[in-house]
């Protein structure tokens, strides 16, 4: 374990003065943006959250989690790419399967920021409203955590992909495009849950803010997918660092 | 000279998946709406039955506005990238080359990938309805070059943005997140005025005049590449 540890802070130390934390508070404050534009002329009492939510939360988690998820992932490997850094992190005593697990808590810890951020930007936009006090914290808490969770998957499918392809905007590119399909795909309740890319909006924007399509599928059932397409895309990445030529 | 370091720039981006992009992207776009198209066909052919081609471009609209100007995002930075990734901006101005043709080879080159994209989409969405029975009589081939090229030459400004940003600063996390965010917010801004550069790419389609947003983009473009150029003659190179 304290290989790991020093693992994780060698990771930390790679990021600090990469301004990386610049890309954290983006979406919580655009997303604080459209919420305060919001109108609730034909709305009260408790109908207001759910709306103020899906304002908010379709641009954040139907575009700008998935892609920042990709964006991180390619950032924590940015050092690795320049220079035969991957040659001189894996000549140092550490396990490959230690590298990707630093990494892709890095990216967890950076989104679990970004998603505080955002909770406390749809507490904003409720005050603006007038209405905070009712705030249901539980429900946000459970939308936030779960858009959380949403992004693991993709997180892990998308540090796979970023340590196969030698480039640091090439995985971002894919993973853009297959970002914009979000909307048509968060339709179909057969597709979408096993889409990677929609799971952090399936997973946040769910029962009283958005009830068509995948968004109606139980939260279980989402989470059991979103687990199982974890615990593939990280196994997958795994097997390909662990038996990479370098 | 320019000539030659755009042929060298082309022999560069091999295998960096700038082609690769610039033929997934177009091809996606239609892809997702042969799967709207596919899953609902009979209900598009009972309530639109004369205007097909127009229900297709429609669907298309925001989506083309919106991946041109991804693509301008993606094709600035992974252009840039290849000096970036192997730190070899200082070899390359060794060269006795000119800094400015470097910045107008690379400049020309990614309006052309854009270009060859925009081409490829022209050429897709007649297939994809020919292949999907719409009928070819009624065939709006005007409104097709300008929903495939138009949006294109209204996002000049913003490749040409994005491109001299993308080859100043090494850090393209920070440059691929404005470009991510101004495509989501020109979403957001059409009720925006008109002169709004952000706008351009979607009214050059949208609008009753397209020329003249087409032309605007032209332009501004133009003058922002130049600017670009100006500040990579200065630059000082690490």
């Amino acid at each position: 374990m304290p290989g790991f540890r020093r693992l994780l802070s060698s990771e930390w130390m790679k990021l600090s003065k990469s301004r990386v934390w610049l890309l954290v508070p983006v979406s919580p404050a655009i997303a604080l943006l459209i919420g305060a534009l919001v109108s609730f002329d034909s709305v009260s009492g408790s109908d207001r959250y759910p709306i103020l939510l899906s304002a908010m939360g379709q641009f954040h988690a139907m575009f700008f989690l998935p892609i920042l998820t990709g964006i991180l992932a390619a950032f924590v490997c940015r050092y690795e790419h320049g220079s035969g850094g991957w040659k001189q992190l894996l000549s140092l005593p550490v396990s490959r399967t230690g590298v990707i697990a630093a990494k892709l808590l890095i990216i967890a810890v950076l989104l679990a920021a970004v998603q505080l951020l955002f909770a406390a930007a749809v507490y904003v936009a409720s005050v603006i409203h007038g209405f905070a006090p009712e705030l249901p914290w539980g429900a946000l808490a459970s939308a936030v955590a779960g858009s959380w969770l949403g992004c693991l998957p993709l997180a892990a499918l998308q540090l796979g992909v970023s340590t196969l392809w030698s480039s640091f905007a090439a995985p971002l590119a894919v993973n853009v495009m297959l970002t914009l399909p979000n909307m048509l795909v968060a339709n179909s309740e057969k597709i979408a849950p096993y889409y990677p890319w929609a799971q952090p909006a399936l997973t946040m924007l769910r029962g009283d803010a958005l009830d068509f399509g995948a968004f109606a599928l139980p939260i279980e059932s989402l989470l059991i997918t979103v687990l199982g397409s974890f615990v593939i895309f990280l196994s997958a990445s795994l097997v390909y660092f662990n038996r990479k030529e370098i | 000279m320019m000539g030659r370091a755009f042929s060298s720039d082309l022999l560069k981006i091999r295998r960096k998946g700038l082609w690769l992009l610039a033929i997934v992207a177009p091809l996606g776009l239609l892809a997702m709406q042969a799967l709207n198209f596919g899953l609902r066909y009979d209900y598009f052919l009972e309530q639109y039955e004369d205007e097909l081609w127009e229900q297709l471009l429609q669907y298309m609209t925001y989506f083309v506005s919106m991946s041109v100007l991804l693509g301008c995002t993606l094709v600035s930075s992974l252009l840039a990238n290849v000096e970036h990734g192997t730190s070899s901006w200082k070899q390359l101005l060794a060269l006795p080359i000119s800094r400015s043709s470097v910045f107008a080879a690379k400049f020309a080159l990614s309006a052309l990938l854009m270009a060859f994209s925009c081409v490829l989409l022209a050429i897709g969405t007649v297939v994809f309805g020919l292949s999907f029975g719409f009928p070819l009589s009624s065939m709006p081939l005007w409104d097709i070059v300008r929903l495939s090229f138009f949006p294109y030459l209204g996002a000049m400004p913003f490749l040409a943005f994005l491109l001299s940003m993308c080859i100043m600063m090494r850090n393209q996390a920070m440059l691929i997140t404005i470009g991510v965010t101004i495509t989501i917010v020109s979403l957001f801004s059409t009720s925006a005025p008109e002169w709004l550069p952000l706008n351009w790419p979607l009214f050059a389609y949208l609008s009753d005049k397209p020329f003249w947003f087409a032309a605007a983009g032209i332009v501004t473009g133009a003058a922002v590449a130049l600017m670009g150029m100006i500040r990579f003659e200065r630059k000082d190179v690490a």
